[in-house]
């Protein structure tokens, strides 16, 4: 019986009931969770053997913009196999293998392509309601397979990587990365393996390495024209700038903090003071290492951000990370006042991707404004019906028209001007104003340098810009600029 | 005219019973339609005999209910009946493989006819309790025998186990196998609930100050920490985590009911911490679980293999679920998810049923705690009180434990859904548990008696338990 | 989506929403009772004394203490059980409310008297009234100190 002095159970069993249902109402936030927030993401996880047993399921298609098929399933001896009608479009499009994984844009999408991705609301409400709880999609990539296949074979045998993309839009027309793999030979099931293991031996040239998006390089002089965005846009310069003592130091050499920089070809300048313009037709070290002095290294990065610089570009496929410099020094992540000159014409610690210079590229070439990269236009049912569309998205307004067009004319006299054309001449498409920037980049040691171009077409009103980089290929007049001249003299006549 | 009936003994209606189960065995018989269905190809009923045999035994068990009369709880027997249905739709579903039992002339028995044979054995051993059970005498004042007993049993179990995956919780005698655990909670809520009752006041009146905190009378909170210390360490011993974790929640949760003093709580809720942190840092078992628990996908081929499936499971089910028959495939009798039956039934159902369905599941346990706990608000006493609430907790907490572990909130244990998952023991000792709740819900029955002339056979009696007495007497 | 379908779809259905009627019907019982509780914690003032019944339970001149809603009938749900086999299983409710007693008849087969006439919706009644359940009669009185 009670003895008085506790308090009644009564009121304990009362707190104790709202325990046990604090206790039943978390295990019901847990279902919550990963029956309805999780839900989707479990499913898609490629560990999932429910994955797993759709693997043996239809995949879906990729397609270029007009249609080519790049990808798609056959059937051969009753066995669904995996077929690549044009090898040329890797590593891009990249391999997908149910034993060996997957690459690429088959990597990126493997969701929409295998149909685990919902198509929308309503239809994913029905599918709950239907037997086939898989509905592969069609990916409907921006790549034009001609000039593609055109890239590929301007590359040839040369390790280096071209991006093409339309400067309006973002869409990216052509992405090449030389020395490449035959994706067919990779899903093979019996000799998958064994190729597999045969591309990834050291001292191969890495053929599946996509160097277009994670090909990190010098960029050597192309970096100067983010050195000029970066001059022109934060007001440390204009296209009038010119540096008195340049003249003379190209003689003696520029000497900043007890280092000497250095140029060897202005036998034809002579002692003119060189405005923007000029100093970018003949690329001139010693003006841009004044401009990104003035400029100054917190300026320099700052812009170059804005292009896409230190962070992942975000794309259809993994990209690396492009940097001005490799940080951790006093003067805003460059070591000293050496080393910031030294990048401001593209030595140094710069490391770029071809993309990232694409995009630059493209940046001037569309008056200042940068568009998102993107590689897939839609992805879509078989029959037709659009799930998800990419409209052109502008990403950064990085110059003014007004700004970016004293750039638009130095790129273009780059190629053009009669200063220009020895060393980016070969560029030029004929009847049509090219602009264009070529760069060697020094790698130090005995090695060739990078041979570097970028470049876009017509100056006036542009629909291609191109970056080129063959590694380790010599001079960028030599050997990049006939490419980039060649790609988009080649786009403009198949897509006029 | 009514016959005369037997001291006690009045037939008496239970509609609400008798509602309630028409309605879970509605819900059962399509149930059984839509796995066949499923299974079939087409519109089957499929085999339906086990259903059939599992509805006849609760209709059999309900009207013996009826006819003996006893005031007792109406709801709590269908939720215990649904919840065994289901049960037995799931283990149906599953490959019959999975567990088979030689049962000598009956053949031999596979899954789904086992979970039939201990599913009839624990309605009736809730039928039996609630019929025949009619005074806790022989509960209330033996707590230190019970004690005593559950201790034995505790180190029988150590010395004699089985060893299954390195815990040793089964007990064999003969053909018959069992683990003592399940029983091992009940007695132990007894014990607390018989010593709480008496001691409850003391204990919550006087107390020991110890810096922030109060605590209770050394005299009084010694034989306590002793018995559940015991039993703590032979468990953890074994191994059996989740038991140990189990009786550590129902001893807070009844001490606090008893005491009210948050303090106590907080007090224990620390020594639980200590333990936890001493056991991860002693034992590389719990290492795995918590690790494995944190971040399953790390070891998504090695030990975190069990729980990823899970989680794919739920991910699975979304809010409606895949239907029953339609789980996960189970190629060559080897089960997507591992211990589907057992720790991951929740799993496995909420993939089944979606989280429509487990919310049901777990709208069922959460009748079932409010149906104790008010049996325990009612109750004539102190001791019935925090007994009811005690059995409550035991069944209430475990699912929760369960479910909340199969959803990785908390680490993995090895407790078992009541009612749900497949084992015998598990079936037997939450049978036990609801059985007493329904005849501690008896509203026509008073508090203990004050004592009478004894009959002869009753003197008898009296002098078998004057020998227990005496001991409890000596324990005190 | 074929016929199959959407019968498996029915069936699933069907059984998620009969465990979900199953819930909802004893959520309304526990609802009633939960009410029904909350009232019962105070003792009401009053019993009802068994003046003839049946051989059985109520035994006559049984006391049996009223709580504020108390149900009388032949289930084992209600506060007093009558064991007549003329009373209905949910058969009568006694109400204090206010400080007077109501009876009201739950829709009995053979009907509730008050004092033997028939009892329609809910009347009031004093100590000393006469209540008739089936064949059970009882007197409310005072409750005892």
């Amino acid at each position: 019986m009670n003895r008085g002095s506790a308090p009644p159970v009564r009121h304990g069993l009362a707190r104790l009931a709202v325990a046990v249902l604090l206790c039943y109402a978390a295990v019901a936030l847990g279902l919550g969770y990963w029956q309805g927030l999780q839900a989707q993401a479990l499913t898609n996880d490629p560990g999932n053997p429910l994955v797993a047993a759709l693997r043996d399921g239809p995949r879906g298609r990729i397609l270029d913009a007009r249609g080519t098929v790049l990808a798609q399933d056959v059937t051969v001896g009753g066995v669904r196999v995996r077929r690549y009608p044009h090898p040329a479009a890797e590593p891009a499009v990249g391999y997908w293998s149910p034993t060996l994984g997957s690459s690429g844009l088959e990597h990126t999408y493997d969701a929409d392509l295998s149909g685990l991705a919902g198509t929308s609301p309503v239809d994913e409400l029905l599918r709950k309601f239907g037997a086939s709880t898989a509905s592969p999609l069609d990916v409907v990539t921006s790549l034009d397979m001609r000039l593609q296949a055109d890239a590929v074979k301007l590359l040839g045998k040369q390790k280096g990587a071209i991006v093409a993309l339309d400067p309006t839009t973002g869409r990216v027309l052509a992405l090449a990365s030389t020395p490449s793999f035959d994706p067919d030979r990779v899903v093979a099931p019996g000799t998958g393996p064994a190729y597999m293991a045969g591309l990834s031996a050291p001292g191969n040239a890495s053929p599946l390495l996509d160097r277009a998006t994670q090909g990190l390089y010098t960029p050597g002089s192309v970096f100067k024209m983010v050195t000029a965005i970066a001059g022109i846009g934060s007001g440390a310069i204009t296209g009038a700038t010119t540096y008195p003592d340049q003249p003379g130091e190209e003689r003696s050499g520029f000497v900043v903090d007890g280092f000497k920089v250095v140029d060897g070809h202005h036998d034809f300048t002579g002692d003119t003071a060189l405005d923007f313009v000029q100093a970018t037709e003949v690329s001139c070290n010693i003006y841009f290492a004044h401009v990104g002095l003035a400029t100054g290294a917190g300026a320099l990065r700052d812009w170059a951000r804005r292009l896409g610089f230190e962070a992942a570009i975000p794309f259809d496929l993994p990209t690396a990370v492009s940097q001005v410099t490799s940080g951790g020094g006093p003067l805003d992540g460059f070591v000293d006042d050496v080393e910031l000159a030294n990048a401001a014409y593209g030595q140094g610690t710069t490391a770029v991707t071809p993309l990232q210079m694409a995009l630059v590229a493209a940046t001037i070439a569309d008056g200042g404004t940068l568009m998102r990269p993107t590689l897939v236009d839609t992805v879509r049912s078989p029959d037709g019906t659009v799930v998800q569309h990419t409209e052109p998205q502008v990403w950064q307004q990085v110059l003014s028209g007004a700004q970016d067009a004293v750039l638009r004319a130095a790129m273009t006299g780059a190629v053009e001007s009669a200063w220009g054309r020895p060393f980016a001449g070969s560029a030029a498409i004929p009847g049509v104003q090219t602009a264009g920037k070529t760069g060697t980049a020094q790698l130090g040691g005995s090695g060739e340098p990078h041979a570097w171009f970028i470049g876009f077409a017509p100056a006036a009103a542009p629909r291609i810009a191109v970056a080129v980089i063959i590694e380790q290929g010599g001079h960028g007049g030599e050997v990049a600029a006939p490419l980039g001249g060649q790609l988009m003299g080649d786009w403009l006549r198949l897509a006029p | 005219m009514i016959r005369p009936s037997l001291a006690g003994i009045h037939p008496r209606p239970r509609g609400r019973e008798t509602t309630l189960l028409a309605l879970a065995a509605a819900a059962l018989l399509t149930g059984w339609v839509s796995l066949a269905t499923t299974q079939a190809g087409r519109l089957s009923a499929g085999d339906p005999h086990l259903l059939v045999i599992y509805l006849v035994a609760a209709a059999v068990i309900h009207v013996l209910f009826v006819v003996t009369g006893r005031r007792t709880d109406q709801v709590l027997f269908p939720a215990v009946v649904l919840l065994g249905g289901i049960s037995l739709l799931f283990m149906a579903r599953l490959p019959p493989s999975l567990v088979t039992q030689d049962a000598g002339p009956a053949g031999i028995l596979t899954l789904a006819p086992l979970q039939l044979v201990w599913l009839v054995l624990s309605l009736s051993t809730i039928g039996g309790l609630a019929i025949l059970v009619r005074n806790d005498t022989w509960l209330r004042n033996y707590k230190y025998s019970w004690a005593a007993a559950g201790v034995t049993l505790l180190v029988l179990v150590f010395l004699f186990g089985d060893e299954v995956n390195g815990v040793r919780l089964t007990l064999r005698v003969g053909p018959l196998a069992g683990q003592p655990s399940e029983l091992l909670k009940i007695i132990l809520v007894v014990f607390l609930a018989g010593y709480l009752a008496e001691n409850r006041a003391l204990l919550a009146a006087t107390s020991l100050r110890v810096g922030p905190l109060d605590l209770p009378p050394l005299a009084y909170l010694l034989p306590m920490l002793a018995m559940w210390g015991i039993a703590l360490a032979v468990v953890v011993v074994q191994r059996d985590l989740g038991a140990a974790l189990l009786f550590f929640a129902v001893f807070l949760g009844l001490l606090y009911v008893a005491t009210q003093r948050t303090s106590f709580v907080a007090l224990g809720l620390l020594l639980a911490a200590v333990g936890s942190v001493f056991l991860y840092a002693v034992e590389p078992t719990v290492q795995v679980r918590v690790a494995i628990w944190l971040d399953p996908f790390a070891q998504a081929l090695g030990s975190g293999f069990q729980i990823v499936r899970g989680l794919y499971a739920f991910g699975r089910g979304g809010l409606l679920g895949t239907g029953l028959g339609a789980g996960l495939p189970s190629p060559d009798g080897t089960l997507a998810v591992p211990a589907l039956a057992t720790d991951y039934v929740f799993a496995g159902v909420a993939e089944e049923l979606g989280a429509a369905g487990a919310i049901a599941l777990i709208g069922l346990y959460l009748v079932i705690a409010e149906r104790g706990l008010r049996i325990a608000a009612r109750g004539a006493d102190d001791f019935r009180a925090l007994l009811a609430a005690g059995l409550t907790l035991v069944l209430v907490l475990q699912a929760a434990l369960i479910m909340a572990g199969d959803l990785k909130l908390v680490p993995l244990t090895g407790v078992t859904l009541p009612f749900v998952a497949y084992g015998g023991s598990s079936l037997l000792g939450s049978g036990i548990c609801v059985g007493l709740l329904m005849a501690l819900s008896d509203a026509g029955v008073e508090a203990p008696a004050p004592p009478q002339a004894l009959t002869r056979g009753e003197r008898l009696r009296a002098r078998g338990r004057g020998v227990a007495g005496r001991f409890e007497r000596a324990v005190r | 989506m074929s016929a199959f379908e959407i019968l498996v779809w029915i069936l699933r259905l069907a059984f998620l929403g009969l465990l979900y009627l199953f819930l909802a019907v004893l959520a309304r019982g526990l609802l009633r009772d939960l009410r029904a509780t909350t009232a019962r914690t105070t003792r009401a003032p009053g019993m009802l004394v068994v003046m003839a019944a049946p051989p059985g339970v109520p035994a006559v001149g049984a006391t049996m203490p009223l709580e504020t809603i108390t149900t009388l009938g032949r289930d084992a749900d209600n506060v007093i059980v009558v064991d007549d086999q003329f009373a209905s299983t949910h058969h009568a409710r006694l109400t204090f409310r206010g400080r007077v007693w109501y009876l009201e008849d739950l829709g009995s087969t053979n009907g509730t008297r008050l004092n033997g006439r028939p009892v329609e919706g809910a009347v009031a009644v004093g100590f000393g009234d006469e209540i008739a359940v089936g064949e059970t009669r009882f007197r409310l009185e005072p409750a005892s100190a």
